[in-house]
């Protein structure tokens, strides 16, 4: 297990008769940029849920840095960062208040959380508007103050599901900047994210899940060469995940039956 | 072209809205621990119901009684009971609701008068709104019992009232809804209200002085009073029992421009709605000075980082929330006035007509403090809303969060006490030192006992309240009736100590007993922090999913 950031075994979750995720075995090495994609319902949030502790399995084991969650939660937890689904603010305090409370729940002492908290809120271009409540924030503020809150206590894993949604296009590339930064210095990033672009330009590793189950999993050349394509053509992620998706039954929707919307 | 061959009637929008809420209803009831919930909700209409029948059978009665006794004069203090209720109870209720909010609507083509329509409507559908209808309806049942030719008047008399009635309420809730969205107005409301609330404990004070003095001054603002719409209600039936049709019809007349004055003014409100209003909290970032961000590191120092942490964020939350500071005020404010009769209390009994001596007033009003104060207890999660998902992402025991609420609501409830204590002495004297001392550790066994069931209360029946807001404040059916529940055990028990004290001819035996029921409490709390804990864990998909909502 040395250099694995991640790996689960067999990480099924149920809801009911619904199977949401099914025996999914996952090994991500440290200091990888993971992109965990799939389409809509297929199970990606579920697992961010999991592996950051918000959601039990319901059968499965996983492993993070070497630690088992359901034994180590809080050590486990003290290592890793999150923007989840929704993004977890408390949204009646200002920015700086909520990076101070985050910080202090990770045990960072009070001027260490003030310095970073500051920096922070420079950085994600939230400085100007100090008295604001979160609530009243725009969703690529709460968006960007949320992953301020995930890496304000230097977390060796980073889980970001949609972290790119709703923020604008200077910020992003910022923050795009940063991230593959924190990758270089060994920090591991797990991104779920729609946009394949961006997915397919800071992503090192991916892992495709459909109806809760793992269809690809491995490097970008990996996956490439797992699908047929023309001699000399080089297929973009978007072409290998819908060639992927595609065959493990998952229908493109037919334009001819909204006739009447065109 | 967009495809609306036949936009819909009004009245298929309110069907549709109808339908809506009614599969909201039920796909909510049909959710995991909803049960309880139903039972909850059950017991609470059933309880409703049957107060608001109660009240329509009095005034019924009353109606038949001064239409028989030809008593006509009297019966615009029904109509003024009715109006008073109308327009004010739904202010204190409407945190008790979950209502909908109309404005969600806007995003459909709707016009400006089918919105208006709708919001009237569901306005009359409010359950305050179909208990006045109801106690008005009694009132016309009562009057045409009494006298039968009178029913065709009575009829119209209260429909007109029942329209500008509602019209009015409408009105008063969406200022409210339009001042509350602001964090200064809503500041400068709460503080109106507190000055109010505790300007009135005065008033029987200053009755008894200048009583006489003020009744001509008083008899001055009666034309006032006869101008206002339940003056005019009365006067209407009053002239109809008469038979004095042109009085009756200025009754009316008068009904009826007030209600054509109050639907001018909701048109404007709603139609500003209808223009996209602003509601956000705080003022929009063109007004705001730049300043550099300054976080400042608020801690306290004698509690460990995760508990401070938690403690500040309580703090800052329930300075944010108008309406947890009025919960806060109130009971003080209560206090005030209950004490504020210009009576003067001994050690061994009352008199002046205060029932309780300075012995008993102090307990009981310890114990009126905790039982408001502890409410928020049992739905202690429901204004974090997705900050839940911080709680349980951090590297923190659950332990440590409870801790820090329930730190911050013991912090207030002392203070309360305290002041509530201050107070009561400055009226009537300190209480001997056996009550004064069975009182504390009273409050402390009541407390500490009580802090651990509303801790399983929150864990197990969650609620999002909706933060700084009249509405949507109604914690979960079962964690009202199970909060109600305790409470009315802990005041019988408590009630039954002190007593027993008086019986066995030894003021100090509550003390004692007192004290060891608020060690074995205490034991007790501490216990529980580990166990709750792990329920927490244990319940972490049910508290993320109600909180989400």
């Amino acid at each position: 297990m040395d250099g694995l950031a991640i790996v689960t075994e067999g990480l099924s979750r149920h809801f009911g008769e619904l199977v949401a995720v099914d025996r999914i075995d996952l090994r991500v090495e440290a200091g990888q940029f993971f992109g965990f994609l799939g389409p809509n319902g297929a199970g990606k949030s579920t697992t961010i849920k999991m592996l950051t502790g918000l959601l039990a399995p319901t059968s499965g084991r996983m492993q993070l840095l070497g630690m088992d969650l359901d034994l180590h939660p809080l050590a486990v937890k003290r290592q890793i960062g999150v923007v989840p689904e929704g993004m977890g603010l408390f949204d009646r305090l200002t920015g700086a208040e909520y990076l101070h409370f985050v910080g202090q729940m990770y045990g960072l002492d009070a001027a260490t959380t003030a310095q970073r908290a500051a920096e922070l809120l420079d950085f994600m271009q939230l400085a100007d508007r100090p008295k604001s409540l979160i609530a009243d924030y725009s969703h690529g503020m709460q968006k960007k103050l949320a992953l301020a809150a995930a890496v304000i206590h230097t977390p060796k894993i980073l889980f970001l599901d949609e972290p790119f949604e709703g923020v604008d296009a200077l910020a992003a590339g910022a923050l795009k900047a940063l991230l593959a930064r924190m990758t270089e210095r060994g920090v591991t990033i797990f991104l779920t994210s729609h946009v394949l672009e961006i997915v397919e330009r800071l992503c090192s590793h991916v892992a495709i899940i459909h109806k809760g189950r793992l269809v690809a999993q491995g490097s970008l050349e990996e996956l490439r060469a797992g699908v047929p394509a023309a001699e000399g053509a080089k297929l973009t992620l978007e072409e290998i995940f819908v060639s992927i998706v595609g065959e493990e039954g998952a229908v493109r929707p037919s334009l001819e039956e909204l006739s009447w919307l065109m | 072209m967009a495809d609306v061959v036949h936009p819909l009637g009004i009245g298929q929008q309110i069907g549709l809205i109808a339908r809506l809420r009614w599969r909201i209803f039920r796909n909510a009831i049909r959710q995991r621990g909803a049960k309880l919930e139903l039972l909850g909700l059950i017991l609470s209409s059933l309880f409703g119901a049957f107060f608001a029948l109660g009240i329509a059978f009095g005034l019924g009665a009353g109606t038949y009684a001064m239409v028989s006794s030809r008593h006509y004069g009297f019966l615009a203090l029904l109509f003024w009971a009715v109006f008073v209720c109308w327009q004010v109870l739904p202010i204190f209720f409407a945190g008790f609701s979950t209502q909908f909010d109309f404005r969600n609507l806007l995003r459909f083509p709707l016009s400006p008068s089918a919105f208006y329509t709708i919001s009237l409507a569901y306005g009359l559908a409010d359950p305050m709104a179909v208990s006045a209808v109801a106690w008005l309806a009694a009132i016309a049942i009562g009057a045409s019992l009494a006298r039968a030719e009178l029913l065709p008047a009575m009829l119209l008399a209260c429909g007109l009232f029942a329209i500008m009635n509602a019209l009015l309420e409408r009105l008063i809730g969406s200022w409210l809804a339009r001042l509350l969205a602001r964090r200064r107005t809503r500041e400068i409301l709460i503080a109106i209200f507190i000055l109010l609330m505790v300007s009135l404990q005065f008033s029987g004070m200053l009755l008894e002085r200048w009583g006489r003095t003020l009744a001509p001054e008083l008899a001055r603002i009666r034309p006032i009073l006869q101008a206002l719409p339940p003056a005019f209600a009365g006067q209407a039936i009053a002239s109809a029992a008469n038979g004095s049709y042109a009085g009756y019809a200025l009754g009316l007349a008068g009904v009826t421009a007030y209600g054509l004055l109050f639907g001018v003014l909701l048109w404007q409100r709603l139609r500003a709605q209808y223009r996209g209003e602003d509601l956000s909290e705080t003022s929009t970032p063109a007004t705001q000075r730049k300043e550099r961000a300054v976080v400042s590191p608020e801690t306290t120092a004698f509690l460990p980082p995760t508990i401070s942490a938690v403690v500040m964020k309580e703090i800052r939350y329930l300075r944010r929330n108008s309406i947890l500071l009025v919960n806060l005020a109130i009971p003080l404010v209560l206090v005030l006035v209950f004490s504020s009769r210009g009576m003067h209390f001994h050690s061994s009994g009352g008199r002046g007509g205060m029932p309780l001596s300075r012995d008993w007033l102090f307990p009981a009003a310890m114990g009126y403090v905790l039982l408001l104060m502890m409410g928020p207890a049992y739905n202690c999660f429901g204004y974090d809303g997705r900050g839940i998902q911080t709680l349980f992402a951090a590297p923190i025991r659950f332990r440590d969060v409870l801790l820090g609420k329930n730190f911050v609501l013991s912090l207030a409830l002392f203070v309360e006490a305290v002041l509530t204590a201050a107070l009561l002495t400055l009226r009537s004297g300190l209480p001997r030192l056996p009550v004064l001392a069975g009182t504390g550790a009273a409050l402390v066994f009541a407390t500490l006992g009580q802090l651990v069931i509303a801790n399983w209360s929150s864990l197990q029946f969650p609620r999002k309240l909706e933060f700084g807001s009249m509405r949507n404040q109604r914690a979960s059916g079962m964690g009202v009736l199970l909060a109600l529940g305790v409470q009315i055990v802990l005041l019988a028990a408590c009630t039954g100590i002190f007593l027993l004290g008086g019986w066995l001819g030894n003021p100090w035996i509550p003390s004692g007993i007192f004290a060891v029921l608020a060690v074995a409490a205490g034991s007790g709390y501490v216990a529980s922090l580990d166990p709750l804990s792990a329920l927490a864990e244990k319940n972490r998909e049910r508290l993320l999913e109600k909180l989400w909502r």
